[in-house]
């Protein structure tokens, strides 16, 4: 009895211990993992010393203790010194992956360091990664998924340790001509490595953890799909904030609030001045301005989409109508699916070729507004008609069937119980859609596009430009017929121009800020409609869930 | 053998004097009117006649008259006539850019076993160089294509499958409000705005670092591109992994299995048709990607070398069209497209084969929902 308890007591201290041991391999992995990314966008440099240390012999020396405990993990699972329930195999997955990674492996080392010429490296490389592959598919669980990543990091990092990856440590393949020369650097390979090793390391550990088995699989797989998906908002935050932070001062220079500041503007015959001004987004871009702005490209956005929305979303509300409530499902109906899908995932340059060739020729021959409205029309054409068809089909029969037996007719009942009960699927498809047009550039560019930095006397004025004749075609309106910029491709034109091109004469920005301050105006805009969209459907489907 | 048609047939007529009947004689009249109008006003737009908007006044006219008097009818033909649009726009597009790309195909025969093939020139020859030799070749564009949609369906698959999976299977309801809009809104950043962070900071970081010769590389907008395309494949992989019954993940799930032995033997298997349409709309995303090609590459279309090289990255078929539109004419601008041409059908395929593979996985899952 009491050797079964001193047994017992022996096997949970040693598994407080193991997995002590492989929590802490986790937490090391992260934080090398970390210190990987940080080395590779250059906020630390390799050669800096740590109390002393390079940072290279520090990653160096981490990776290998990681290394080293990784396998104990795994060796002390094999020998059952702890509990754990292992598989007899690590899995096919996870085989092809360390034998792929150790092909590369492999191949590296015999022609980076070793210095294999031509087709050299193939043998190593397989002997390498089908070494991994065995190590992987043949042995128990805990020793297949150990093995080959503790392996690796002791590799890795012995390699820093030794100095063989010194600063003056390069390679480019022999095989590439020298105008196609690629030569890597330990600036690279050394963060790289790292990663890459972490992620492994992590991974085996995290199995180790949950004493392999099903369990391991699960919080391995786990880890990995949590970072994956931590990767992706980080990645969103850090593009958003760097615009913002690098576009934002630019484009509010200048900007005050107050009583009478703005420029003066007139309505139905008063006239006042805005209580705000806002150089950037109110000036065009000429030598008669201090700070010099976008404004006719904001407009020309603005004409963009209401032209766009006019066309398209009459269009598609009534076609998502005859689809969800006329149609009987069909040929018809089948076809218009497959065209609409078609519709929606052709590529936004083929609609600007088609609007080029079959709009240009028949709206006076060059690129125009009107062009440019109706070829995003027609991308923003399947965009509605889906969601809206699909907020359509969401509308329970209930409601009409209880319309019907009222004795009111299907168009009433359509108008009066359908199209109010979708209307918030409605407009949340269109006002996503109409995110996706305003940020589209290669339609307009080849339909619409404008001077790169028009000034504030090219702005659009459509409303004004309206005139009636007596002859066919009765209605003309010249603004519509004119080139125009729009935001998107503004800063595609600036970009074209060359970004140390154009200098403003006396403007407190270069040509470069002008170019992020337009950025960061395009994504608030576009954003904002995304912001707005997504929040309106969240909010009606938490208002329906109730 | 025949009966079917005429049988179909016949019911076709006998539907059709039934609504003749059923109909008012001013009813039809408007519904004439209406229907030769628009065609008449759309037959007149094709021809770029100024006289278009006097058929189209009478066809509003006819609609106007139609809905004060014959309302549920005229509802009925003029959301038709809405649905015929689409399709009618899909045909105009495959019309108009085969038309202008005809002239290229025509210069570019080539012989095979005597036949004289129009175009097959664009895809046997590598040059391109439209002031000197007037020759074309979709070679390079396709090789380049091909490079960035490889990379970025390496990203945007596996990372966009994980995403789906957290999503949809393992996040916690709080986080998933987070991380859902989070995703959707990176599909809205444009792509004009990703392709101007690649040239002001990859591009150079990417020469700076691995010392190439000038910037571009296909390496970095395919991963760009894949960042831009992962969207498309979470959005639709989860409506997937969702349309899988919770029947089914709670019968495995009382087995005993864990979570990820559930979604790796029950829901992923079961999604399986859903998951790869998923990536095949994504390739589709990457495929057409324009902007941040253009912006990011060099826009000179030839091969690097060796063919594997990913480090130099010259020209796409979305690039070249966007980068060579405005000074292009003649050969040139029928060149660019036939580069529309191969996009377009390339994305068809896509778009199709991946409709007949969700059709499919709907089928299978149908019974049992």
């Amino acid at each position: 009895m009491s050797t079964i308890t001193s047994r017992n007591s022996l096997v949970n201290e040693e598994t407080n211990r193991y997995e002590f041991a492989a929590g802490a391999t986790i937490a090391l992995s992260a934080l090398l993992f970390a210190l990987g990314m940080t080395a590779l966008f250059e906020f630390v440099t390799l050669t800096d010393p740590v109390a002393g240390v390079p940072i290279v012999s520090v990653l160096g020396g981490l990776l290998v203790l990681i290394g080293i405990v990784v396998l104990g993990l795994g060796v002390s699972s094999r020998l059952e010194l702890t509990e754990s329930t292992p598989d007899r195999s690590a899995g096919l997955v996870a085989s092809f992956v360390f034998g792929g990674i150790w092909f590369g492996i492999g191949g590296i080392v015999a022609a980076g360091m070793i210095g294999l010429d031509g087709a050299g490296w193939i043998l190593p490389a397989f002997l390498f990664g089908g070494g991994a592959f065995a190590a992987t598919a043949f042995t128990r669980e805990d020793i297949g998924s150990t093995l080959p990543a503790g392996v690796s990091a002791i590799l890795a990092g012995g390699v820093f340790l030794t100095g063989v990856l010194g600063p003056g440590w390069s390679w480019s393949p022999g095989s590439f001509p020298s105008d196609n020369a690629v030569t890597f650097f330990p600036s690279v390979v050394v963060p790289g490595s790292v990663l890459l090793c972490s992620l492994l390391v992590g991974w085996a550990s995290a199995k180790a953890y949950a004493g392999f088995g099903a369990r391991g699989r699960h919080l391995g797989a786990h880890v990995l799909i949590y970072l994956n998906a931590l990767g992706i908002i980080a990645v969103l935050f850090g593009l958003v904030g760097f615009v913002v932070s690098k576009g934002a001062p630019t484009a509010f220079t200048g900007f005050t609030i107050g009583l009478g500041v703005g420029p003066e503007v007139t309505v139905l015959g008063l006239s006042f001045s805005l209580p705000v001004s806002w150089p950037f987004l109110m000036n065009g871009a000429s030598v008669f301005v201090k700070i010099d702005g976008i404004l006719p490209a904001v407009v020309g956005t603005v004409w963009l989409v209401i032209g766009a929305v006019l066309f398209a979303v009459p269009l598609a509300v009534g076609a998502a109508v005859f689809l969800a409530e006329y149609a009987e499902q069909g040929r018809f109906t089948s076809v218009v699916e497959v065209a609409t899908n078609g519709l929606w995932s052709t590529p936004s340059i083929v609609f600007g070729l088609f609007g080029a060739s079959f709009l240009i020729p028949r709206f006076g021959g060059s690129k125009s507004l009107i062009a440019g409205m109706l070829t995003l029309g027609f991308m923003l054409l399947p965009l509605v008609l889906i969601t809206s068809r699909e907020a359509m089909l969401a509308v329970p029969d209930e409601y009409r069937d209880a319309s019907a037996a009222l004795g009111v007719s299907k168009w009433q009942t359509i108008r009066s119980v359908v199209l109010p009960a979708a209307l918030p699927g409605i407009v949340t498809g269109v006002i996503l859609g109409v995110g996706r047009i305003a940020g589209e550039t290669a339609p307009i560019l080849v339909t619409m596009a404008g001077g790169t930095l028009p000034a504030g006397s090219e702005t659009i004025d459509v409303i004004g430009g309206f005139e009636f004749i007596s002859t066919p075609p009765f209605v003309t309106n010249e603004a519509l017929l004119e080139a125009s910029s729009a935001l998107p491709y503004q800063l595609y034109a600036l970009i074209t121009a060359g970004l140390g091109g154009p200098q403003f004469q006396d403007a407190p920005f270069s040509a470069l800020d002008f170019a992020w301050a337009n950025a960061f105006i395009l994504l608030t805009v576009v954003l904002s409609f995304y912001a707005i969209g997504i929040t309106t459907r969240y909010y009606f489907r938490r208002k329906l869930n109730r | 053998m025949n009966l079917l048609p005429r049988r179909r047939a016949v019911h076709w007529i006998v539907l059709a004097r039934e609504f003749l009947d059923e109909t008012s004689a001013s009813a039809l009249l408007a519904l004439t009117v209406g229907t030769v109008s628009l065609l008449s006003s759309l037959g007149l737009f094709l021809n770029a006649s100024p006289l278009t908007s006097v058929p189209l006044l009478v066809f509003l006219a006819s609609i106007t008259y139609g809905w004060v008097r014959h309302r549920e009818l005229t509802a009925r033909a003029v959301t038709m006539a809405m649905t015929a649009s689409t399709i009618l726009i899909l045909a105009l597009i495959v019309v108009f850019i085969f038309v202008e790309a005809w002239p290229v195909f025509d210069v570019a025969r080539a012989e095979v076993f005597g036949i004289s093939v129009p175009g097959l020139r664009l895809f046997t020859q590598a040059e391109w160089a439209p002031r000197s030799a007037e020759r074309y070749s979709l070679l390079p564009l396709i090789h380049g294509t091909v490079m960035v949609t490889v990379v970025a369906t390496l990203v945007a698959g596996p990372l966009g499958v994980a995403s789906a999976l957290f999503v949809s299977e393992i996040a916690p309801p709080t986080v998933r409000e987070v991380v859902k809009p989070g995703i959707e809104i990176l599909a809205g950043i444009p792509s004009i705005v990703y392709g101007f962070i690649g040239f002001t900071i990859i591009s150079p970081w990417a020469s700076e670092q691995f010392d190439l010769v000038g910037q571009g590389t296909y390496l970095f907008v395919g991963a760009v591109v894949g960042l831009m395309a992962l969207p498309t494949v979470v959005s639709v992989a989860e409506d997937a992994l969702n349309s899988v019954p919770e029947s089914m993940k709670d019968g495995s799930l009382a087995l005993g299995t864990t979570d990820w032995q559930t979604m790796t033997t029950i829901t992923l298997p079961a999604a399986f048709s859903g998951v790869s349409a998923a990536v095949l709309l994504g390739v589709g995303r990457a495929i057409g990607e324009t902007m941040a090609a253009t912006v990011m590459l060099r826009n000179s279309p030839q091969l690097p070398e060796p063919l594997y090289n990913v480090f130099y990255g010259y020209d796409t078929l979305t690039s070249a069209i966007a980068a060579q539109y405005g000074e292009a004419t003649g050969n040139q601008l029928s060149a660019l497209f036939a580069a529309g041409v191969v996009l377009f059908i390339t994305v068809m395929f896509l778009s199709i084969g991946s409709q007949l593979i969700e059709r499919r996985m709907k089928r299978q899952l149908g019974g049992q929902e």
